[in-house]
């Protein structure tokens, strides 16, 4: 009898659990359509198509901390990693255009596809909300190095050809971008070592085992603090707003023309009825002032820099034709293609 | 002293009512992550989140912490007395704690689980209070080379002692090198065997191929069993406890574990599942009596069991003072941490000593109290096993398939995990043990990162991989292990050659 009891209870308890489970992801089952009066009256999907503990997931978590606040419902992250973020978008692509599904988006959406096709074609797919928070890359060198800043590399670079290692966040990323345009730009050899992540290739750059990282700011951003690294330069146009990450100069103020941004935004399906995306951008603006929401993004290193639907897709036209002439002189694209033969 | 000092401090602020109450409460979470096959840590803590957001931040920071390392203790659970691993740094106790189970020493197997979790969980920390900033100097002079060396001996020594059968193990082991290469590869940005299916670029997350293989298999083999479940000797309460003779046997094996776990976690991978490996081997090698090994060893339980939990506080030790998450379930905390304002780094303990000497000082607590919530859930779990097979099982199915979804939110994983679930089946029906499978589809991907970095690092030389100091010596060592074993082969054959001609 007691175990008969206690067998009950059990399949009481899994059933609890699983309805909780069923009931958190039912947000994605979701196909209302939008004329339900007064939008949004369920929770909001929000597709990371990253893994937790990475710059998109933390946007995310900031973002959904203050939702209820502002948009009247809470927002449900889901992390969807993989193929970098292509799972993502894709299945966000593929979602009802209804509001109830949104995601993150992040410069790699327009990178991914200039490596080869992939199943979300942005410009047709994909609305963009708005863009949240702009970031960029640091060039990173260990403390124990005596360069002081890029011109002191690249004279190394000159007098010992062959023997720079730098280390990025995976072939084709960004990072990686970022790294073989130094190099052609300075007319420097200098060796890619892929990781497979930030933290990875600051370990390896802490350990001295690569010569220079490029990282984003938020992995490295306390041992610069600290003096057990030293950042040499950034890719952003301007120098960051940050205390810390302020005193980094950029590339241009050292006479290189390198300026690659990373920005943080949110999209949604093509087709997304006026009135929801209009509740949505005021909701998403409204958090972007919030006081918490700011001194977030303030320690995550990213500045929020708000810009619309209409200028985030200009952004990303304006940036794959960037992107498309740097992976293409680099030579990172033929990297790719010769492999995938 | 003046680290006394700062731990004593820690103590008065983990002790606070609302701190003592997110450690009780992470603590309890995360026994029942570890105990509910497939229900996965890093998941669960996505998960929970939202829910810290209105929390103090050391309050929440000692709750994620509390499920994190808690996970580990309940593991073993459904691994000893159902062969279902409840994660994937508990395949390893089934191999002998299910045995146990069989023999009636299911509650034996698991207080020793407990207390031998309890141990290493307490030396982990200790090593942590002590040794931290220098530990993770010491792990960062750890770089691509060592890594492809500890892969390559790692992968011949663990697929030796992982299996009973030479060729069966390294038959398997290569199975899971060459299963671990499906997926989008980082070092060349190329996908791999994914036959154009997007998802199949992910890879097969570990506790999928785990869940499936070791679980679902075994729920398949019991439901196609007609095994008469009176087989199971009815337990005494007497029964419940390691015999001293069991107790004196786990002793060594539980420091030992304790130690060796404590080094692996310091590494970057799935330290705890990679350590619970290591420690099996370890405990096999210096037995007086291997043979014992899979039917229901001691050592075996105790060993992985004890290594998993030091591993957890070990993994702490890079991301507490580093900032670097080196595995999954710290990327996650690390998100959790950066959530509540706090960025862990070479800064933290300096600046912020209330929250870092806080939160260690509460590992301590959360130890003592997992040993207290674990300890009498004992005799209700083994009382568990009086529920008919044929309930039981489909629920742990259920939890499993579940948990599986959970982990990446995909649909695609339930195929898998049903497709390894049948694979599995057919690997126990035909005797070959999948095990070294999990160890290759673990150490192949950074046998084969470390190969490639490490050959740019040495400007492609082979050689630059065997005349660096560190990587050298775990070369060394290894190539010391095979040749000893082959003249023990061949010592073993000479001496049957005798036998035979006298």
């Amino acid at each position: 009898m007691i175990v008969q009891k206690k067998s009950f209870m059990l399949l009481a308890v899994c059933l609890l659990f699983i309805s909780i489970i069923i009931g958190g992801c039912s947000g994605m089952q979701s196909k209302t359509t939008a004329d339900i009066p007064k939008y949004p009256n369920k929770p909001i999907t929000l597709i990371v198509p990253f893994s937790a503990g990475g710059g998109a997931d933390l946007l995310a978590r900031a973002l959904e901390k203050s939702a209820p606040k502002y948009l009247g419902q809470p927002l449900l992250v889901v992390n969807k990693p993989g193929a970098t973020g292509t799972i993502g978008w894709n299945e966000l692509a593929a979602s009802n255009p209804d509001g109830y599904t949104l995601a993150i988006s992040t410069v790699e959406l327009i990178v991914q596809p200039l490596y080869g096709p992939t199943r979300y074609h942005y410009p047709t797919a994909l609305d963009p909300i708005l863009q949240i928070s702009t970031s960029s890359w640091v060039m990173i060198v260990s403390a124990d190095q005596p360069w002081q800043n890029v011109a002191d590399v690249i004279q190394y670079g000159k007098d010992h050809p062959g023997e720079l290692k730098f280390g990025h966040f995976g072939i084709g990323s960004l990072g990686h971008v970022v790294g073989e345009t130094v190099a052609h730009v300075t007319g420097i050899p200098l060796q890619q070592v892929p990781f497979r992540g930030s933290s990875e290739s600051t370990a390896a750059l802490l350990g001295n085992h690569i010569d220079i990282a490029f990282a984003n700011p938020l992995s490295v951003k306390e041992h610069i603090k600290n003096g057990t690294l030293r950042a040499l330069a950034v890719s952003s146009d301007r120098r960051l707003i940050d205390p810390v990450l302020g005193q980094i100069p950029t590339f241009k103020e050292q006479g290189l023309d390198i300026v690659s941004n990373n920005w943080f935004g949110v999209v949604a399906p093509k087709d997304l009825p006026p009135e929801v995306k209009a509740t949505l951008v005021k909701g998403f603006k409204a958090m972007m002032s919030d006081p918490e929401f700011k001194s977030n993004m303030d320690k995550f290193g990213v500045q929020i820099e708000y810009l619309d639907g209409k200028e985030l897709e200009t952004k990303w036209l304006n940036d794959t034709v960037t992107l498309t002439k740097a992976v293409e002189e680099t030579g990172i694209i033929n990297l790719i293609k010769d492999q995938k033969k | 002293m003046e680290i006394l000092n700062l731990l004593l401090q820690g103590f008065s602020i983990s002790i606070l009512p609302s701190n003592l109450a997110a450690c009780t409460i992470g603590v309890l979470i995360g026994t029942l992550v570890g105990i509910l096959p497939g229900i996965d840590t890093i998941s669960t803590i996505a998960l929970l989140l939202p829910f810290s957001y209105g929390m103090d931040s050391t309050a929440a920071l000692i709750m994620f912490s509390g499920i994190y390392y808690g996970s580990k203790y309940g593991g073993s659970t459904t691994s000893i007395l159902l062969n279902v691993p409840g994660e994937a740094a508990a395949v390893v106790t089934c191999l002998d704690g299910y045995p146990m189970a069989q023999k009636g020493r299911g509650g034996a197997a698991l207080t020793v689980a407990a207390l031998g979790s309890f141990v290493a969980g307490t030396i982990g920390v200790i090593g942590l209070t002590l040794f931290a900033p220098p530990l993770a100097q010491a792990a960062l002079a750890f770089g691509p080379p060592e890594y492809f060396s500890l892969a390559l001996v790692g992968l011949i020594i663990l697929t030796k002692l992982a299996g009973t059968s030479m060729l069966k193990s390294t038959l398997m082991a290569t199975i899971g090198v060459m299963l671990g290469t499906i997926g989008l590869d980082s070092m060349s940005g190329i996908s791999r065997f994914t036959f154009g299916i997007d998802e199949l670029n992910r890879g097969f997350d570990l506790s999928i191929l785990a869940m499936g293989i070791f679980g679902i298999g075994e729920i398949l083999t019991v439901l196609t069993e007609s095994k008469d479940q009176s087989t199971i000797p009815s337990l005494r309460f007497r029964d419940l406890y390691p015999s001293r003779e069991e107790c004196r046997r786990s002793i060594l094996p539980i420091f030992r574990g304790g130690m060796v776990g404590f080094l692996v976690g310091l590494l970057p991978g799935p330290a705890a599942t990679i350590s619970s490996f290591v420690s099996y081997a370890l405990e096999k090698r210096c037995s007086k009596n291997p043979d014992q090994f899979g039917h229901g060893a001691i050592e075996g339980v105790a060993g992985p069991e004890s290594a998993n939990n030091s591993a957890i506080s070990a993994t702490m030790i890079p991301l507490l003072t580093l900032g670097l998450p080196f595995c999954g379930g710290t990327a996650i905390l690390l998100s959790g941490f950066m959530i509540h304002g706090i960025t862990p780094g070479p800064t933290l303990i300096t600046q912020q000593p209330d929250l870092f000497w806080g939160l260690i000082a509460s590992m301590y607590i959360g130890n003592i109290l997992l040993l207290i919530i674990n300890l009498p859930l004992i005799s209700i779990f083994v009382q568990l096993l009086k529920t008919p097979l044929h309930i039981l099982m489909p629920l742990v199915a259920v939890l499993t398939l579940t948990g599986a979804y959970s982990i990446n939110n995909s649909v695609l994983d339930l195929f898998w995990i049903v497709f390894f679930g049948v694979i599995g089946f057919f690997l126990r029906q035909t005797n070959f043990e999948p095990a070294p499978l999990l160890i290759g589809i673990i150490v192949g991907p950074e046998l084969e990162r470390g190969l490639i970095q490490g050959l740019i690092i040495s400007n492609g030389s082979i050689w630059g991989l065997f005349t660096r100091p560190l990587s050298g010596t775990i070369l060394t060592l290894g190539v010391i292990f095979i040749l000893y074993n082959i003249t023990r082969s061949f010592r073993k054959f000479a001496h049957l050659g005798k036998e035979m001609n006298s």
